[in-house]
């Protein structure tokens, strides 16, 4: 202390100079505090604006003077949004087939990371390359010969190819309405985004000391016992950050579940289709639609909001230190 | 060694084992081929380590199989069932859909009756199809004026949530939020259906005076008003509101390359930073000479990524017109659609990428 007292009474151009620095430094953090609050609010407003939209009633909508906190407060429109949406139904639908198929997924691009990351073989550059690719090609793309494929399923075009023979008749399997369209490829690690999965994996594990791996190889477990028992163990940080990404992106999968799927829909595909029945319940007007469909939005986004809240500490705290470089 | 040994076995048995000139070549002809084997053994990859770490040339190499041979035929076998599903779940459809681009399509039981008709698909679209050809353009416009603006965009993001603060938990946690939100349906519906142009906001009311959004009226900030009470020319106002929209879109879909940015970030080592205080470097040097460089990879997944996003989103005309197509079974016109779309942006971000690798991450390595 003393002598830093010493230091800036004999050279005043020290004092100064820590001035300059933090008044620049407080200019900067307004500055971001600013930005950082009005992009906030960009984000914020939608979620506010249909938490307050869905309890207003048909007549808090002809009211000018509501904008926002309805007058009377109505439950009205949940109710509708939840028949509309079958709501019990659909989300069941929804668990079964898409969270299950992001489950299985998490686990089917690791295993298929982990080839990638820790073993050389022939020909490892290009498979890779084409994980990429499959990253890269939008499912689009590639529906149509996907619904056929599943529609008569062929256990792997081996049923087609059987049938070349002449005088061979074996009957295809229809996959259309079951949960296997998901899950199939979600087993064999090329799901829904499975190179992005495939990509970020691959990047935690090089990154992962080796020293335990070949210990337990010394030990005498073989890469699948090692990868199960020391690598699952210490890479939970990757593990959560696919598990959030995975999970969202199946609960928002629509093109898919819409084409693959003829009842027994996914809540996404409900949700869809929920303006049409609101405006059928409600009289047509577009904007008597509103309260409803934000109400349904609600329900649709509440699961993985709640599921996200309780995360989230965990979740921002391993995006620190996943390190998806390469 | 064992010159050494020799000598002692020859100062023992002088009579009997007198090695001669050819016998002493022998034997270094056999330690000379030896050693290539294990030599070339080693190039395989199948080799026999002593404790001090020196190759055992004597063991029958054919049997041995260290970790490193195990490894890589185990690091086949994990890949193996990805390698399975990729071609049945992702090559033969990607080839079929490629045909069906130059083919009259009808759907039979179990197959697709494909007649092959080369570019006739192509040429009934441009012939027949106006809109396909402005969407197509539009489209491609898009994607290259927004791609951009969303790395910086979330980059900058990025490195003010990276840097510390207080609340910056807090602020995290909000910017997370249209990582969860924004993808899919919900987005749709707060975009779309209420005739607005857009917008998750609506905020341009003079654009479409009677659209209703689920956000829009009366709520939030009017800022076409504003706009408009600044006299400015008409053409200038309806700019402005494009793009003050266009913000609101933009932060939102720069949910997950923030994500991924902050990720990058933090691989960092602190030490480099350090080391440019000491060395006297501005923030703006930092930058271009340490961030940057660092997280050329993670730039490089957030273009795909982006990529990804911006041609599957809900909204884009072309992927929607193929999918009318698709309902009037007209797969051929359909994929042939489609196919030029992806081939077109396929190209040009290949090209983006490759031109990256290439300058970019070389000169940053």
């Amino acid at each position: 202390m003393t002598t830093e007292k010493k230091l800036k009474k004999t050279v005043p151009f020290l004092n100064k100079h820590k001035l300059k620095e933090t008044g620049a430094k407080t200019v900067v953090s307004i500055f971001r505090y600013l930005l950082l609050i009005a992009i906030s609010y960009i984000i914020l407003y939608p979620l506010f604006a249909m938490l307050a939209y869905s309890f207003q009633s048909k007549s808090d909508i002809m009211d000018t003077s509501v904008t926002w906190i309805s007058k009377a407060g109505t439950l009205e429109n949940y109710k509708i949004a939840w028949e509309a949406l079958e709501y019990p139904t659909a989300l069941l639908n929804t668990v079964i087939v898409h969270l299950v198929s992001a489950f299985i997924e998490i686990f089917s691009c690791a295993i298929a990371a982990y080839g990638f990351s820790r073993f050389k073989f022939k020909g490892r550059g290009l498979l890779f390359g084409v994980v990429l690719f499959t990253a890269i090609v939008p499912v689009q793309i590639l529906v149509i010969p996907l619904f056929l494929n599943y529609q008569f399923f062929g256990f792997g075009y081996i049923v087609n190819l059987l049938n070349l023979i002449p005088g061979v008749n074996i009957p295809y399997v229809s996959l259309i309405d079951s949960p296997l369209t998901f899950w199939l490829p979600s087993l064999f690690g090329v799901g829904l985004r499975s190179g992005l999965f495939i990509f970020i994996y691959r990047q935690f594990f090089m990154g992962l000391p080796k020293e335990l791996e070949e210990a337990s190889w010394i030990d005498g477990c073989n890469p699948l016992m090692t990868f199960f028992r020391v690598v699952i163990p210490s890479s939970g940080v990757v593990f959560l950050t696919v598990s959030i990404f995975a999970i969202i992106w199946h609960w928002n999968e629509y093109y898919q579940s819409v084409i693959f799927f003829t009842n027994d829909f996914p809540l996404s595909v409900m949700l869809s289709n929920i303006r049409a029945e609101a405006l059928r319940n409600l009289g047509y007007y577009d904007a008597f639609a509103a309260p409803p469909v934000s109400a349904a939005c609600l329900m649709f986004i509440a699961p993985v909001l709640i599921m996200y809240l309780f995360l989230q500490k965990k979740f921002i705290q391993s995006i620190d230190r996943v390190g998806i470089v390469g | 060694m064992k010159n050494d040994e020799n000598k002692v076995v020859d100062t023992n048995n002088t009579e009997e084992k007198k090695p001669s000139l050819s016998e002493i070549l022998k034997a270094e002809e056999a330690e000379l081929k030896a050693k290539k084997k294990a030599e070339k053994a080693k190039k395989k990859g199948k080799v026999a380590y002593d404790i001090n770490g020196n190759i055992i040339p004597d063991l029958n190499v054919k049997h041995v199989r260290g970790i490193e041979s195990k490894k890589s035929w185990y690091g086949f076998y994990f890949v193996l069932p990805w390698i399975i599903g990729m071609i049945l779940f992702f090559l033969i459809p990607l080839i079929s859909s490629l045909t069906y681009a130059f083919s009259d399509v009808v759907p039979e039981d179990g197959y697709m009756e494909t007649t092959w008709v080369g570019m006739e698909n192509y040429k009934f679209i441009f012939q027949n199809d106006d809109t396909y050809q402005l969407n197509l353009l539009s489209s491609i416009g898009d994607f290259f004026t927004q791609m951009p603006i969303i790395i910086i965009v979330s980059l900058i993001l990025a490195l003010i949530l990276n840097s510390n603060f207080k609340g910056r938990t807090f602020f995290r946690g909000v910017f997370f939020v249209p990582v969860i939100v924004a993808t899919g349906v919900v987005m749709g519906l707060l975009t779309q259906s209420y005739g607005g142009n857009g917008a998750i906001i609506q905020l341009s009311s003079s654009i479409s005076t009677d659209a209703y959004s689920v956000v829009g009226t009366g709520g939030g900030m009017d800022f076409s008003e504003l706009l408009n009470s600044l006299e400015l020319p008409e053409e200038i106002t309806a700019q402005l509101n494009i793009m003050i929209t266009d913000i609101f879109n933009t932060i939102w879909t720069c949910g997950i390359p923030v994500v991924l940015f902050i990720a990058g970030l933090q691989t960092i080592p602190s030490q480099l930073y350090e080391a440019s205080k000491v060395e006297g470097a501005t923030a703006w040097e930092e930058f271009w000479y340490i961030t940057l460089p660092s997280i050329g990879q993670t730039l490089l997944l957030v273009i795909i990524f982006t990529l990804i996003e911006l041609l599957t989103k809900a909204d884009n005309p072309i992927i929607n017109q193929a999918y009318d197509q698709i309902k009037n079974v007209e797969y051929g016109l359909s994929s042939a659609m489609l196919w030029l779309f992806f081939a077109i942006i396929g190209a040009i971000t290949g090209l983006i990428i490759l031109i990256f690798t290439k300058t970019c991450l070389k000169r940053w390595e």
